[in-house]
């Protein structure tokens, strides 16, 4: 896949991604219940959040943060059994 | 060589009376890489054994400048019994687990459907891999198999 000037596009740098994800305090999680969130590509951070995935996109619009630099990923809610 | 990823665990305001009153739930959830068209998104997939297909938003479709306009078209069917479109398209998908990557090509859905989550199911994922869900350690993991196609 190429852009139009026949570069390679790169996705975000996930390397360290999987560990700081892994490690996100749950706390702090806990106020995103229910809710579309961004992380940083390095798994640290929650940067924008919103009730659904066109809410998170505005956020992210808003806050000048360009939708390929970041996660996107959904925290859900506290009474919620997945099947 | 493989890919190891910890389950992610959600804090829960209860105790989970089906996990012995644990107060949190893990989740087979991992973070993968879509790259389109014309640009790239980075998602929280959750891997689903039961799933037919991977399947995205199409919000994420226009997010990598796909277009689904003449794309094949299906049905998918959710746990919750609620029938949506889907159009199929291929990407590359790219997983890594800080230590190990893989990237593929790979038919993936997108529906209309509000996704809470990617699903990662068998076509376009699963099929690539031997998983092992090792539930007393909380973490998958993934080696390729001989039908995996990519790098």
């Amino acid at each position: 896949m190429m852009n139009t000037n026949g570069e390679r596009l790169e996705p975000p740098d996930l390397r360290h991604y999987e560990e700081n994800r892994s490690k996100f305090p749950l706390e702090e999680l806990a106020k995103h219940w229910g809710k579309h969130v961004a992380f940083s590509p390095d798994g640290t951070r929650i940067v924008a959040s919103g009730a659904t995935e066109e809410e998170l996109e505005a956020a992210l619009v808003a806050a000048g943060i360009p939708f390929n630099q970041v996660v996107f990923s959904y925290v859900d809610g506290p009474d919620v059994s997945r099947i | 060589m493989s890919l190891l990823f910890r389950y992610k665990v959600v804090a829960v305001p209860h105790p989970v009376v089906t996990l012995g009153g644990r107060w949190s739930r893990p989740r087979p959830i991992l973070p993968l890489a879509v790259i389109g068209p014309a640009n790239t998104a980075a998602v929280d997939g959750y891997l689903d054994t039961g799933a037919d297909d991977t399947v995205f938003s199409e919000r994420l479709a226009a997010r990598i400048g796909l277009d689904l306009t003449n794309a094949p078209q299906g049905q998918l069917t959710t746990a919750m019994l609620a029938n949506a479109p889907v159009r199929y398209a291929q990407v590359l998908l790219r997983v890594t687990d800080g230590k190990e990557q893989r990237e593929w090509p790979a038919w993936v859905g997108f529906t209309p459907a509000k996704l809470q989550s990617p699903l990662l199911g068998f076509a376009g994922f699963l099929q690539f891999f031997t998983a092992t869900f090792r539930g007393d350690r909380e973490e998958i993991e993934l080696t390729v198999n001989n039908l995996y196609p990519g790098t």
